[in-house]
C-alpha cells in the first residue's frame, strides 16, 4: 500500500544573488512498512527533501501525497494539525523541550491531542518501554546522553500513531555505540509493529540497516536501490 | 500543559527571570510607596485643614470676602442658627467676628486677622484647642481678669513672645540629657544670654559648635532653649466700624501649633464678645458662621441646600474655601495616574525586551515544536502565559511588599524632619503617614497583569512568524 508519493518535485531557492536548485525532479513512492534510508553528499538536498516530505517546507513544483492527502492542498493551521496527527519527526538535535521530563516530553502530542490520562499514561510507557528507557522517565534531558535523547524522540515520534516517521540525520550527533543502538530499535519497531521509518544519514554503518537506499546528488535521485529481505547485500 | 510547560519555561533561565521580577517588585513598589507617601501627607494636609483651621461650610455676607468689611454682618443671626440647627447633616455652628488688625508687643509688630469666636462653640466646629504646645496656657478655659489671646507659634515666634534663653537651669537640664559633656560646655558660656529671635539664637549656637554637633543636637538644644513666659502682653488694634483707630492689651492664652506657618502667622483668637465690645458690634453680630457636618462628604451638597435656604447669604464648602486643596486633592489623582504609567511603560520594555530574547534564544525548539505539530495557538498561549508569570508574580510581591510597608509605615509615620520648615511653610507637616486606598491597590495590579499580557503580544507575534523549516537550519 502506497502511503507516500512524490511526484516530480522541485525546490528553488531563490536567496539573494544566486538560485539554488536544492531538489530538481524527484518522483518517489514509499509503500507502508518501508525502512529506507535517503543518502548523498552534503548539499545534495536530502534535509530539503525530508523538509517537503513532512510539510515543513513546500515544493516549488510537483506533488507530495500522504496517503492520497495533497498537503499543498492544506492550509497553514490543518497542516500543523496533520503532522502532529500524521506523521512523526526525529530531528538531528533539539528535538526535546529541556524543562520536561522524558515521560512529558513523550506525551506532549497526546496531551496537545487530549487523549486521557489512563490511556496517555498507558501508551507513554508502553513507547518508554519499546525505547528502553522506562526507568529513566521522569529525568529531564540534559540528564540523558545524546544516544537516550534521541531514543525518547523516537519514542515522542511514534506517540500518535503516525503514517510515518521521518528523521533527517537522527545519528548525526552520536558515537557509533549509540548510533547502532538507536538504528537497532528503530529497526525492531519497524519488523516489530510494521512502523514506517524514512530517514538521511552520512554514516555508512547506518546505510547498511536500511533495507533501501534513495542516493540524491544536486537534487537528483541517481539511484533508488532495494537490498534483499535477510540479505547481508 | 501548557500552562505547565510556560510555568516550567519561566524558570529556565533562573537570574534572568528573578531580575525582570525583582525589577517589577522594585517599580511596583517604588510607585506605590511614593504614591502612598504624597497620598498621606495630603490627606493630612486636608484633615488638618479641615479640623484646625476651616471646618466643613462658612456662611458669611455675600460682600464680606472682598475687603472684610466690618458692617457687613450676618442679617438675621438668630434665625439662620435657628434653621441651621433644624438641619440634620449639621452637627455644630460657631459665629465669629473678624477684622483685619496688627498684633504688637515691646518689640515687634505684624498684620493679623483678629476672630472673636465663643470658646465653647468654637471647640465643637474645630479642633484648635487640641493643638496647644504643652505649658503655654489653654484655650480661655483660666478665668482671668485680662483679655485673652490665643495666638500661633509662628506668630509667637515672630513678637518675640517665645524667646530663646540659656540659663543655669537651661544648662544642668543640657547636662542631664544625652548631650555629651563636651558639647555643652561650649554653651555655658552663654549662660544668662536671652535671644530676641530663633534666627539669633541659631546663629549663635551655631557658632560655637561643630557641624556635627549641630546636627545631632541642634534639635534638643533648641528644646531646651525655648523659654516662654505665661501671660506675656500684646496689644492688638484695629479700626472700628466708625474707622477709629482702637485697641487693647490681651495677654497670652495659649499657643497652638498646626505646623501651618501662614496660618499660624494671621490667626489671633480672642473672645466674641470682647471684640464685639471693642469694635462696637454687639453680640448678636457674626461676620461668618463655622459650620462642622456629620460628614465630611456631604459638604458639596449640604452647601447648595444651604444657599437655596438662604439666597441672601454666601454659603462655601470646603473646596471653594480652599480651592488650593481642592485643586491639590484632585490634581494629584492625575499625577498619581501619571506615575504610574510611566512605572508600567518601564515595566513593558523589560518585558517586551527579556520576552524577545527568549524567542530568540528559542528558535529551534520553537520550531521543532510547530513541525511536530504545537499549532500557533498554543505557540501564541506558550510565550504570553510566560510573560504573564513574571509579570504577575513581580507585580503581587510588588503589591505585597509594599502593602506590608504601607501598612507598618501608616501606624509609626515616616519622619522627614530635616525638610520641616519647608513642609510646614506650604501647610505640610513633616511627620506622614503613608496611606493608600484599597481601590488604587486594586487598579494597580490589574494594571500590571495587563501591561505582562500587552507587552507580550508583540514577542509572540514574533514567534508565531517562524518557519519551521527556517528556525531547524539556524544554528
Ligand atoms: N533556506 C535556504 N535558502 C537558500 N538555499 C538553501 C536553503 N536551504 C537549503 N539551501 C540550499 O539547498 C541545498 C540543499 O540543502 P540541504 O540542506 O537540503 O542539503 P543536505 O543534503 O541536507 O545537506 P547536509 O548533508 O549538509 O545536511 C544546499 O545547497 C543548501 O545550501
Ligand atoms: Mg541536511
Amino acid at each position: 500500500m502506497k502511503i507516500l508519493e512524490i511526484k516530480n518535485v522541485h525546490k528553488i531557492y531563490n536567496s539573494s544573488e544566486v538560485q539554488v536548485h536544492a531538489v530538481n525532479g524527484v518522483n518517489l513512492d514509499f509503500e507502508k512498512g518501508e525502512f529506507s534510508a535517503i543518502v548523498g553528499p552534503s548539499g545534495s538536498g536530502k534535509t530539503t527533501l525530508l523538509n517537503m516530505i513532512g510539510g515543513l517546507d513546500s515544493p516549488t513544483e510537483g506533488e507530495i501525497r500522504v496517503d492520497q492527502t495533497n498537503l499543498a492542498g492544506l492550509k497553514s493551521s490543518r497542516l500543523i494539525d496533520f503532522r502532529m496527527r500524521h506523521i512523526g519527526f526525529v530531528f538531528q538535535s533539539y528535538n526535546l523541550i529541556p524543562v520536561l521530563t522524558a515521560k512529558e516530553n513523550v506525551e506532549f502530542i497526546m496531551n496537545l491531542q487530549k487523549w486521557n490520562k489512563r490511556e496517555r499514561d498507558k501508551r507513554t510507557y508502553e513507547l518508554l518501554e519499546a525505547v528502553g528507557l522506562k526507568d529513566r522517565a521522569h529525568s529531564r534531558p540534559s540528564k540523558l546522553s545524546g544516544g537516550q535523547q534521541q531514543r525518547i524522540a523516537v519514542a515522542r515520534a511514534l506517540a500518535s500513531k503516525p503514517k510515518f516517521v521521518l528523521a533527517d540525520e537522527p545519528t548525526a550527533n552520536l558515537d557509533t555505540k549509540s548510533s547502532e543502538n538507536l538504528l537497532n530499535i528503530m529497526e525492531e519497531l519497524n519488523r516489530e509493529e510494521g512502523i514506517t521509518f524514512i530517514f538521511s544519514t552520512h554514516d555508512q554503518r547506518v546505510m547498511k540497516k536500511a533495507r533501501r537506499v534513495i542516493t540524491l546528488e544536486d537534487g537528483r535521485v541517481i539511484s533508488d536501490e532495494w537490498k534483499k529481505k535477510n540479505g547481508s547485500s | 500543559m501548557i500552562w505547565k510547560t510556560a510555568w516550567k519555561n519561566v524558570w529556565r533561565n533562573r537570574v534572568r527571570s528573578l531580575v525582570v521580577i525583582a525589577s517589577v517588585t522594585i517599580g511596583i513598589f517604588g510607585g506605590v510607596f511614593a504614591v502612598a507617601v504624597m497620598n498621606g501627607a495630603i490627606e493630612q494636609r486636608v484633615d488638618s485643614a479641615l479640623n484646625n483651621e476651616i471646618s466643613h461650610i462658612h456662611i458669611n455676607h455675600p460682600g464680606f470676602r472682598d475687603n472684610y468689611d466690618i458692617h457687613l454682618t450676618i442679617p438675621d443671626l438668630d434665625s439662620v442658627m435657628g434653621q441651621l440647627d433644624e438641619t440634620a447633616e449639621v452637627k455644630a455652628v460657631s459665629p465669629r467676628i473678624i477684622i483685619s488688625g496688627m498684633a504688637n508687643t515691646a518689640s515687634k509688630s505684624a498684620g493679623v486677622q483678629i476672630v472673636g469666636i465663643d470658646p465653647s462653640l468654637e471647640k465643637s466646629v474645630v479642633d484648635l484647642h487640641e493643638e496647644i504646645i504643652p505649658g503655654t496656657g489653654d484655650f480661655f478655659e483660666t478665668a482671668s481678669r485680662y483679655h485673652l489671646a490665643f495666638i500661633g507659634q509662628d506668630l509667637a515666634k515672630q513678637l518675640n513672645i517665645i524667646r530663646y534663653v540659656i540659663d543655669e537651669q537651661t544648662i544642668s537640664e543640657l547636662r542631664e540629657s544625652k548631650i555629651p559633656e563636651a558639647t555643652v560646655e561650649k554653651l555655658v558660656p552663654f549662660t544668662g544670654e536671652r535671644f530676641h529671635s530663633e534666627e539669633d539664637f541659631e546663629k549663635e549656637v551655631k557658632a560655637v559648635l561643630a557641624p556635627g554637633e549641630l546636627e545631632q543636637y541642634g534639635r534638643l538644644i533648641r528644646e531646651k532653649a525655648w523659654s516662654f513666659s505665661e501671660r506675656t502682653r500684646m496689644t492688638l488694634t484695629f479700626l472700628d466700624g466708625d474707622q477709629v483707630q482702637t485697641g487693647a492689651v490681651f495677654r497670652i492664652a495659649g499657643i497652638f501649633d498646626i505646623k501651618n506657618t501662614v496660618f499660624e502667622m494671621s490667626t489671633v483668637m480672642v473672645k466674641k464678645d470682647v471684640l464685639a465690645g471693642l469694635a462696637g458690634l454687639t453680640e448678636n453680630d457674626a461676620h461668618k458662621l463655622i459650620i462642622r457636618l456629620e460628614d465630611m462628604e456631604q459638604a458639596k451638597a449640604v452647601s447648595s441646600l444651604l444657599s437655596k435656604k438662604f439666597p441672601h447669604l454666601e454659603v462655601l464648602g470646603w473646596k471653594e474655601i480652599q480651592p488650593d486643596l481642592a485643586l491639590m486633592t484632585d490634581l494629584v489623582q492625575q499625577f498619581y495616574a501619571v506615575f504610574m504609567l510611566i512605572i508600567l511603560a518601564a515595566l513593558a520594555f523589560g518585558i517586551v525586551n527579556t520576552m524577545l530574547m527568549v524567542v530568540l534564544e528559542r528558535t529551534k525548539e520553537l520550531g521543532m515544536l510547530t513541525a511536530i505539530g504545537m499549532n500557533k495557538k498554543r505557540v501564541f498561549s506558550m510565550i504570553m502565559l510566560e510573560s504573564v508569570f513574571l509579570s504577575l508574580i513581580g507585580g503581587v510581591v510588588g503589591m505585597i511588599v509594599s502593602h506590608v510597608l504601607v501598612l507598618f509605615t501608616s501606624s509609626r509615620g515616616i519622619n522627614f524632619s530635616q525638610f520641616e520648615e519647608g513642609f510646614e511653610a506650604m501647610g505640610y507637616t513633616s511627620h506622614i503617614y503613608p496611606e493608600i486606598n484599597p481601590g488604587f491597590f486594586i487598579t494597580v495590579t490589574i494594571l500590571i497583569i495587563l501591561t505582562g499580557i500587552l507587552s507580550s503580544v508583540y514577542p509572540a507575534l514574533k514567534a508565531l512568524k517562524l518557519d519551521p523549516a527556517e528556525a531547524l537550519r539556524t544554528e
